[in-house]
C-alpha cells in the first residue's frame, strides 16, 4: 500500500458495560477502497465496535484516527461529518415519512436554511435509487409500503447522501434474495471503485470469500485475527478462529427408516390458502417426521406457517390435529390442539424481553402450575428448568434476563417453552436466523431429537442446505405454490435453486 | 353586629331596590321556588307591563352550585315579566365557544345582552362588538377589561367578602388576647381568591388581639375542602376561628372537622349555599355564619336588562338612567338573620 | 418482593456471552435499591416533617391522616399499576370515580342506604371500566383515545347526574365509617381497605396466571398472542379491574366526604399515572410494581402533608412537588444503573 495512513485506524479499543466488558483492546485498520469483514459470533464484540465507529457508544480505552489523525466521535452526527455512514441490521427508517424525507432527514436540502426543497430532495434520492440499481422505487412512497429489501436500498441511499468515505453495513444480506444479493455486491463493488471503505458483516462465510479484501474476526471482545485475505484464508481455519472449532455446519442422522413413511400424520393441512399470498396448500406431517418448505423470500412461507398456526386467517381449507379441524385464524385454539411455533423474529414475536427465562419458557402453560390462578413458583421453576436441562439451554440457570442470552439459547427457550407445553406440533421459522455458526448444529441436533421423540416439525428457511440437512422431506415453494415436493436426500442445493427460480423441475 | 346589619341593609338595598323597582307584587317566596330570585319583595318601582324586551343570556357551564344558581336566578326572573323573552344559551367554560355563542345572540338582534362570561379579560372584545352593534350589555360578575365593552356591570365583591367575614370573626373575638384565626381559601388560581384573603387580612389589622396563623387553599370542591381542612386541623392544634371562602368546599371542611371531633372554634362560610344556611340555623355545629356572594345578582341583571330595553332608570333613585356599575354587599348571614336570606340559599 | 428486570440496555450482543457474568445477580439488588431509593426518598420526607414540626407530623393523628388521605387515590393506583403494566393507561379514573361517586349518592340510590350506595359505586366502576375494556380490547381503540372519550363522557353524565350541585349523604352507615368511632384497632376503616386492595393487588401480580399474563401483554403483545394468551380478554379484564378499583375509590371518597360531586377525582388520572411511573412501574409496558406505587402514592401525600402543616401555600407546594417528581426519579436512574 502506499505510504499514506490507513483511512481508518482503530486501536487498543476498550469499552465496558456495568458487568460486561464488550471490547477489549481492538484494533482494526481499514484502507480507503477495501471491502474489510468484521466476523465473529453473537456477543463477540461487532455491534459494540461499529456502535463506536458510528460515533453511538463512546470508548473507554483506544485511539480512534481517521487520515492518520486521532479524533473523537463523541456523537453520530460527528462521525456522519468525517465521512461515516453505518447501515444497520434493524433499519432505522421512519416508516411514515417518504423515502426522500427518509434519506435527507436531518440533513434536508433547503432553502434560506428553513423551508425544504420537496423536488430537490426527490430529485436527490432518484438518482441516488438509479445509482444503487433501484429505479423503480418511487421517492414519494412512504417507506412503510416499501419491502424488506427495498428499505434496505433506502437505507444505503441515505448513506451515500452524505459525502461517505466509509460505509458500515451490518449483515446488509440477511433480508435479501439471492438476486438482490448480487445487487448488493454490485453495489458495493461500485462503492469501492470510487475509493470508498466498506466494513462488511455477515454470518455468510460464502459472500465474504466473494468481495471480501480482508477479514477481522472478533471472539470474546478481542480481534483474535486482523487483515486475513479473505480469498484465501480456509474456511476451517475462520471457523476455528470464532468458535475454537473446526466445522460449519453438521446435521444429524436422519432415522433409519424415513419417519414419513411410518408415523400417523399429526399435522394435516387441506386446501389451505390465503388470497394474494399463497395457493391453496395441501400437506402432512407425521409424528417424527421433519417437514421443510423451501423458498425465497415473497414465496409465501412465513405465511403459511402463520396461517397453519390461526395467527392469520384462512381464505380457504382448514388445519387439522390428530383428524380434527382447528377453529381458522385462532392462535388459542391452535396452542390447546397442540400447536407451537418459534417464529422468524424472535425477539419482536416470541420473547419477553424484560422478562427471565422461566418466565418465557412457562408463559404458555402457566394454567398448568396454577390453582385457582394461584401460580406454583416452586413447581414453574422446576418445569422451566428441566425443559431449559433437556435442550442443554445455557447458562444452566432459568432465573437469568432472556435478553442476556445468545441468539442460538434464545431459540432453545423459544423451543423449551413448547417442549414444556407438551406441544405435538412444532412450526418453526427461520430457527437459525441470528443463530451463530458454532451453535447451529446443536440446534439441528435438538430439533432432530424432539422428532425422533414423536414431534411432527414443519421447519421453514430461506437457507437451502439448512432445509436439505434437516428435513425428511421438502416442499419446494415458488410464488405461493408448491412446485415440488421430495425427500430431501433426494434433493441438492442447485435443483433447489432452480426450482425456486424457474418454478418447473428443470434437470 | 348591627352596624353592619344596617350597612347591609343600606348598600344591598341598592341592587334588591333596583330589582324590586321593576316588580311590584313579584312573589319570590312560593314554596316551590326555594333557590331563586331575590329574597326581597318589597315593590319599589313599576312592572307594569312594558315595551317588549329580549334578553340574551350567557354564562359559563353550571359545575358548581352557585352558577348553577346563577342560571335558575336569570330564568326564573325572566319567566316573571311577561315582557320578557330570555334567549338562554348553553353554559361553556370554553372562550371561544362562548365568543361563539354571544356572536350568535348579536345576530339574532336581541335587545339586551347579560353576560357571565367563562373569562372576562378574554370576552371583552366581544362585549365590544354588542355595544357597537347597538346592543347595550349587562356584565354579570366576571368584569370586561374596559367600561366601553358593557352599558352595565353588576356583581359581588370578593374583596368585600373578605372584609365583612374579617370584620365579624373580629368582632367575635373581641377581648379575647392572642386569638388565632386560620382561613381556608378557594383556588388559588383564580384573582378571586386573592381578593377575598386581602379582604380578610385588611380587616382583621382592626383587631390586634387577633392573628392569623395558617392559610390553606383548596379548590372549590367538597374533596379538596375535606382534604385541606383535615391538614389544617392537624396543623393547628388550637384555634378560634376559621374563615372558609366556600360554602360548597365548606361541605367537605365541615366533614374533616365532624372527623377530627374537633368544635372549640366559630366557622364563617362564604358564598350563601342553602346547606350553609340549614346549619347556621340548626346551630348545632361550629358553623355560625356565612358571607353572601348572592347568585340573586343574576336575577338583578335581568331587572337591569328590562329596563335598559324599556329605557327606563331604576325605581327609587333620583337618576333617570341606570347605574353603569352596581356592586353588592358581601352580607354576612348569621343564626339572627337566616331566615330571610334562606330562599336564596343554593343547592 | 416484587419482580423487577433491570432496564433494557443494548442489544444482546452487547452483553457478555450467556454464562460468562452473572448479570442476573444484579437483579435482586437492583429491585431492592429501586425500593430502598423509594423508601429513602420517604425517610427523608419523614425527617424534614419531623424536623419542621415535631409534635404536629410525628403524631399518630397525623399517621392516620396521611394514609387516609393516600386511600382513594391509592386504590385508583393499584388499578392503574396493572393497566400501566399491560402497556395501556387509563385516563378516565377521574371521572369514574366523578360518576361513580354521584350515581352512587343519588337521592334514589341512597334510599337503599349503605348497601346500595357501595353496590353502585362499584357497579358504575365496573361499566365504565367494561365499556372501556370493550372498546379497546375488540373495538381496536387505542387506549389513550378511548379512556380519554370515557373521560369525556363520565364527567359530563356526573355534571347531568348533580347539575353541579353537591349531593350530600345521609346515610349514618356510610358517614360513621369516615369517623373515629369506627377506627380498628387505630387503623381508619378507609385505610384498611387501602391495605387489603394494595396486598391482594400485588398478589395478584406477583404470584397468579392473571399477573403473569398482564406482564406478558405488556412487555409483547404479540410474543403473548403467539404464545397461546388471549391478548383481547386480559384487556378487557384489565380495564374491568382499574373500574373496580375506581369504584371502590368512589365509595371510600363517599365516606371521606360524605357527599357526591361531580368534581371529584379531579386529576386523579395524572396523580395515578405519577405515582406508578415514580413507584417503577414502565410507561411503556411489560414492569410493573405494585410497592412501587404505593410508595408512590404516601410520597405525594405525605409531601402535601408536610407543606399544609408549614403553611406553604399551593405556589410554593406545585413548584416543590414537580422538583420532588424529578428528583425521585433521577435517584432512582442513578440508583438503578450504578450498582
Amino acid at each position: 500500500m502506499a505510504p499514506e495512513p490507513p483511512l481508518l485506524s482503530m486501536s487498543g479499543i476498550t469499552k465496558s458495560f456495568p458487568g460486561v466488558r464488550a471490547l477489549d483492546g481492538v484494533d482494526l485498520d481499514v484502507q480507503a477502497g477495501e471491502v474489510h469483514c468484521l466476523l465473529g459470533q453473537n456477543g463477540a464484540g461487532k455491534s459494540t465496535l461499529i456502535k463506536v465507529l458510528a460515533g453511538a457508544h463512546q470508548p473507554d480505552d483506544g485511539v480512534i484516527r481517521w487520515r492518520g489523525e486521532p479524533v473523537t466521535l463523541r456523537s453520530p452526527i460527528a462521525a456522519m461529518r468525517l465521512g461515516i455512514a453505518t447501515i444497520y441490521q434493524e433499519l432505522d427508517l421512519v416508516e411514515h415519512l417518504s423515502v426522500a424525507e427518509n434519506v435527507h432527514l436531518g440533513h434536508e436540502p433547503t432553502t434560506t436554511g428553513f423551508v425544504v426543497r420537496g423536488r430537490a430532495a426527490k430529485e436527490a434520492t432518484g438518482r441516488l435509487l438509479r445509482r444503487l440499481g433501484h429505479p423503480e422505487i418511487d421517492p414519494g412512497r412512504l417507506v412503510g409500503e416499501l419491502s424488506a429489501a427495498q428499505q434496505q436500498i433506502v437505507s444505503m441511499a441515505r448513506a451515500l447522501s452524505h459525502d461517505v468515505r466509509l460505509i458500515v453495513m451490518d449483515e446488509p444480506s440477511a433480508a435479501l434474495d439471492p438476486d438482490e444479493v448480487d445487487n448488493l455486491f454490485r453495489i458495493v463493488g461500485d462503492l469501492t471503485a470510487d475509493g470508498v471503505a466498506v466494513v462488511y458483516i455477515s454470518h455468510r462465510l460464502e459472500e465474504i470469500r466473494r468481495i471480501g479484501d480482508r477479514v477481522t474476526v472478533l471472539k470474546d471482545g478481542r480481534a483474535v485475527a486482523g487483515g486475513l485475505p479473505a480469498k484465501s484464508t480456509p474456511t476451517r481455519e475462520v471457523v476455528a478462529l470464532m468458535t475454537g472449532r473446526t466445522v460449519e455446519y453438521v446435521f444429524p442422522e436422519r432415522p433409519a427408516p424415513p419417519p414419513g413413511d411410518r408415523g400417523t400424520p399429526v399435522l394435516q393441512v387441506r386446501g389451505l390458502a390465503r388470497d394474494g399470498e399463497f395457493e391453496p396448500l395441501d400437506l402432512e406431517v407425521r409424528a417424527g417426521e421433519i417437514v421443510g418448505l423451501a423458498g425465497l423470500v415473497g414465496s409465501g412461507r412465513s405465511e403459511i406457517l402463520e396461517t397453519v398456526y390461526g395467527a392469520r386467517r384462512p381464505t380457504a381449507g382448514q388445519v387439522l390435529v390428530d383428524g380434527r379441524p382447528l377453529r381458522p385464524g385462532s392462535v388459542r385454539a391452535a396452542v390447546r390442539a397442540g400447536l407451537g411455533l418459534a417464529p422468524e423474529e424472535r425477539k419482536a414475536q416470541a420473547l419477553l424481553m424484560l422478562e427471565s427465562v422461566t418466565r418465557n419458557v412457562s408463559v404458555s402453560s402457566l394454567s398448568r402450575f396454577a390453582r385457582a390462578g394461584w401460580i406454583d413458583r416452586g413447581a414453574e421453576r422446576a418445569a422451566a428448568r428441566a425443559a431449559t436441562r433437556e435442550l442443554s439451554l445455557r447458562p444452566d440457570d432459568p432465573a437469568v434476563p432472556v435478553r442476556t442470552l445468545s441468539g442460538g439459547n434464545q431459540q432453545k427457550a423459544v423451543l423449551a417453552r413448547w417442549l414444556l407445553r407438551g406441544c405435538r406440533v412444532l412450526l418453526l421459522d427461520e430457527p437459525t436466523r441470528g443463530v451463530d455458526v458454532g451453535a447451529r448444529a446443536e440446534l439441528y441436533a435438538v430439533v432432530r431429537r424432539l422428532a425422533d421423540e414423536g414431534l411432527a416439525v414443519l421447519l421453514v428457511s430461506s437457507e437451502v442446505p439448512e432445509v436439505l440437512g434437516l428435513a425428511d422431506r421438502v416442499l419446494v415453494l415458488r410464488e405461493g405454490r408448491v412446485v415440488h415436493t421430495a425427500p430431501a436426500p433426494a434433493l441438492d442445493e442447485h435443483r433447489v435453486l432452480d426450482l425456486v427460480m424457474e418454478g418447473s423441475p428443470a434437470s | 353586629m348591627s352596624h353592619l346589619t344596617s350597612r347591609r341593609g343600606l348598600l344591598f338595598g341598592t341592587a334588591a331596590v333596583s330589582a324590586g323597582a321593576l316588580l311590584a307584587g313579584c312573589t319570590s317566596n312560593d314554596t316551590e321556588d326555594e333557590s331563586s330570585a331575590a329574597g326581597d319583595t318589597r315593590p319599589a318601582a313599576d312592572d307594569k307591563p312594558g315595551k317588549h324586551v329580549t334578553i340574551g343570556f350567557a354564562g359559563p357551564q353550571a359545575d358548581h352550585g352557585w352558577l348553577n344558581a346563577i342560571n335558575d336566578n336569570a330564568q326564573k326572573r325572566a319567566k316573571k315579566y311577561a315582557d320578557v323573552s330570555l334567549e338562554l344559551t348553553e353554559g361553556s367554560n370554553d372562550t371561544a365557544q362562548q365568543i361563539g355563542q354571544i356572536e350568535t345572540l348579536i345576530n339574532k338582534k336581541v335587545d339586551v345582552l347579560v353576560v357571565l362570561p367563562a373569562d372576562g379579560k378574554a370576552l371583552t372584545q366581544v362585549g365590544l362588538k354588542a355595544m357597537r352593534a347597538g346592543i347595550p350589555v349587562v356584565n354579570l360578575d366576571r368584569i370586561f377589561n374596559t367600561p366601553q365593552a358593557y352599558r352595565c356591570w353588576i356583581g359581588g365583591d370578593n374583596y368585600g367578602m373578605g372584609l365583612s367575614a374579617g370584620h365579624y370573626i373580629g368582632e367575635k373575638l373581641k377581648g379575647k388576647s392572642g386569638a388565632r384565626v386560620i382561613e381556608l381559601a378557594g383556588l388559588d388560581n383564580l384573582e378571586l381568591t386573592k381578593q377575598r384573603t386581602q379582604g380578610f387580612d385588611d380587616a382583621l389589622k382592626n383587631y390586634p388581639n387577633v392573628r392569623k396563623v395558617a392559610r390553606q387553599a383548596a379548590e372549590f370542591t367538597v374533596e379538596s375542602g375535606q382534604a385541606k381542612m383535615a391538614q389544617l386541623l392537624q396543623a393547628q392544634p388550637k384555634f378560634d376561628a376559621l374563615w372558609n371562602h366556600d360554602d360548597d368546599q365548606g361541605v367537605g371542611a365541615l366533614r374533616a372537622i365532624e372527623q377530627a371531633g374537633r368544635d372549640d372554634f366559630l366557622m364563617v362560610g362564604g358564598a350563601g349555599a342553602l346547606s350553609a344556611f340549614q346549619a347556621i340555623k340548626q346551630d348545632n355545629g361550629v358553623l355560625k355564619a356565612t358571607v353572601l356572594y348572592p347568585p340573586t345578582m343574576a336575577a338583578s341583571a335581568i331587572d337591569l336588562a328590562r329596563a335598559l330595553g324599556q329605557g327606563k332608570g331604576v325605581g327609587g333613585l333620583a337618576e333617570f338612567e341606570i347605574p353603569s356599575s352596581i356592586t353588592l354587599y358581601s352580607a354576612v348571614v348569621d343564626k339572627d338573620n337566616v331566615d330571610q336570606y334562606m330562599p336564596t340559599g343554593f343547592r | 418482593m416484587t419482580q423487577h428486570a433491570s432496564p433494557p440496555r443494548d442489544s444482546a450482543d452487547t452483553l457478555a456471552p450467556a454464562g460468562r457474568t452473572p448479570a442476573w445477580r444484579g437483579l435482586w439488588a437492583r429491585a431492592d435499591v429501586r425500593t430502598l431509593s423509594l423508601l429513602g426518598v420517604l425517610a427523608a420526607l419523614v425527617v424534614i416533617g419531623g424536623v419542621t414540626k415535631p409534635d404536629e407530623f410525628l403524631d399518630t393523628r397525623n399517621l392516620q391522616l396521611v394514609l387516609t388521605q393516600a386511600s382513594v387515590i391509592g386504590v385508583v393506583t393499584v388499578g392503574m399499576t396493572f393497566v400501566i403494566t399491560s402497556g395501556g393507561i387509563d385516563l378516565s379514573v377521574g371521572a369514574i370515580v366523578a360518576l361513580a361517586s354521584v350515581w352512587a349518592t343519588t337521592v334514589a340510590t341512597q334510599e337503599y342506604g349503605f348497601g346500595g350506595i357501595l353496590f353502585t359505586a362499584v357497579l358504575v366502576g365496573l361499566g365504565c371500566g367494561l365499556v372501556n375494556g370493550l372498546l379497546i380490547a375488540y373495538g381496536g381503540m387505542v387506549p389513550f383515545i378511548a379512556t380519554l372519550a370515557m373521560l369525556a363522557s363520565a364527567r359530563g353524565l356526573a355534571l347531568q347526574i348533580t347539575d353541579g350541585r353537591t349531593q350530600i349523604v345521609t346515610v349514618d352507615g356510610v358517614l360513621s365509617l369516615g369517623e373515629r368511632d369506627s377506627y380498628v384497632l387505630g387503623v381508619p376503616p378507609l385505610v384498611l381497605v387501602f391495605a387489603l386492595v394494595t396486598i391482594l393487588g400485588w398478589l395478584v401480580l406477583n404470584r397468579t396466571t392473571f399477573g403473569r399474563r398482564t406482564v406478558a401483554v405488556g412487555g409483547n403483545a404479540e410474543a403473548a398472542r403467539l404464545a397461546g394468551i388471549d391478548v383481547r380478554r386480559q384487556r378487557l379484564y384489565l380495564y374491568l379491574l382499574s373500574g373496580l378499583c375506581c369504584g371502590i375509590a368512589a365509595f371510600l371518597l363517599i365516606v371521606l366526604s360524605g357527599s357526591g360531586q361531580n368534581t371529584n377525582g379531579n386529576l386523579y388520572e395524572l396523580d395515578a399515572i405519577a405515582a406508578a411511573i415514580i413507584g417503577g412501574t414502565l410507561l411503556s409496558g411489560g414492569r410493573g410494581t405494585i410497592t412501587g406505587s404505593v410508595l408512590g402514592v404516601l410520597i405525594f401525600t405525605t409531601i402535601t402533608n408536610i407543606f399544609a402543616l408549614n403553611n406553604l401555600q399551593s405556589d410554593v407546594q406545585q413548584i416543590a412537588k414537580g422538583a420532588i417528581i424529578v428528583a425521585a426519579v433521577l435517584v432512582q436512574r442513578r440508583t438503578a444503573s450504578t450498582t
